[in-house]
């Protein structure tokens, strides 16, 4: 599981704006949802296809 | 159900939700109607249905801030992305049997936004079934 914050005005899935959670997306919709500014990633890590590039 | 005026309705595109930059969805289900017609007494045509085209049409107002409309869409136009879309009535009430949501996977095959001088900039954003689940009607 992954903490995210919604970013931006618009609610995402089911959170609203300013609001931390927890989730598990796929790889390509976490990458849109992040490219957008949907959600960030609360934390340090980066999206988790860009931690999958760097260990390759 | 009784009837209902439109209001709370629930739009979400790509897991962010856009109901309050939607004001209108429109679903077209259509089959085919092939003609299988033969000679006949009658002369009454005869069909079976054939392939299925489903579609969800949503106006939507024009905004182009962060997580916005044109954030969401665009790029799934531009990249050719598959997403899932879900929208049912009632945003303040669970999915049910009374309040069903529709859904599926889907892929816009245009995007075209505008704007007319002193009018309110919406436009209207066509999904597309584009699997054999397409689109369907979900009680939970």
């Amino acid at each position: 599981m992954t903490k995210y914050k919604v970013t931006g005005s618009v609610p995402f899935d089911g959170h609203q704006p300013g609001e931390e959670f927890e989730a598990e997306y796929d790889d390509d919709l976490e990458d849109r949802a992040l490219e957008r500014g949907s959600i960030e990633v609360v934390g340090a890590r980066t999206s988790k296809k860009k931690e999958a590039s760097n260990d390759a | 159900m009784p009837k209902r005026v439109a209001l709370k309705d629930s739009f979400m595109v790509d897991t962010s939700d856009l109901s309050n930059f939607a004001r209108a969805v429109s679903v077209s289900f259509t089959d085919d109607q092939v003609d299988v017609s033969g000679f006949s007494a009658t002369g009454v045509n005869e069909y079976l249905n054939g392939p299925r085209t489903q579609t969800v049409t949503v106006t939507f107002y024009g905004a182009y801030g962060t997580g916005e409309t044109h954030a969401v869409l665009y790029p799934l136009y531009k990249n050719r992305t598959t997403t899932v879309i879900k929208w049912r009535a009632d945003q303040t009430a669970v999915v049910s049997v009374t309040n069903p949501e529709l859904r599926g996977n889907a892929k816009l095959f245009s995007y075209g936004p505008g704007s007319t001088r002193g009018d309110t900039d919406t436009y209207d954003v066509t999904f597309t079934a584009i699997d054999a689940a397409g689109f369907d009607w979900f009680t939970t």
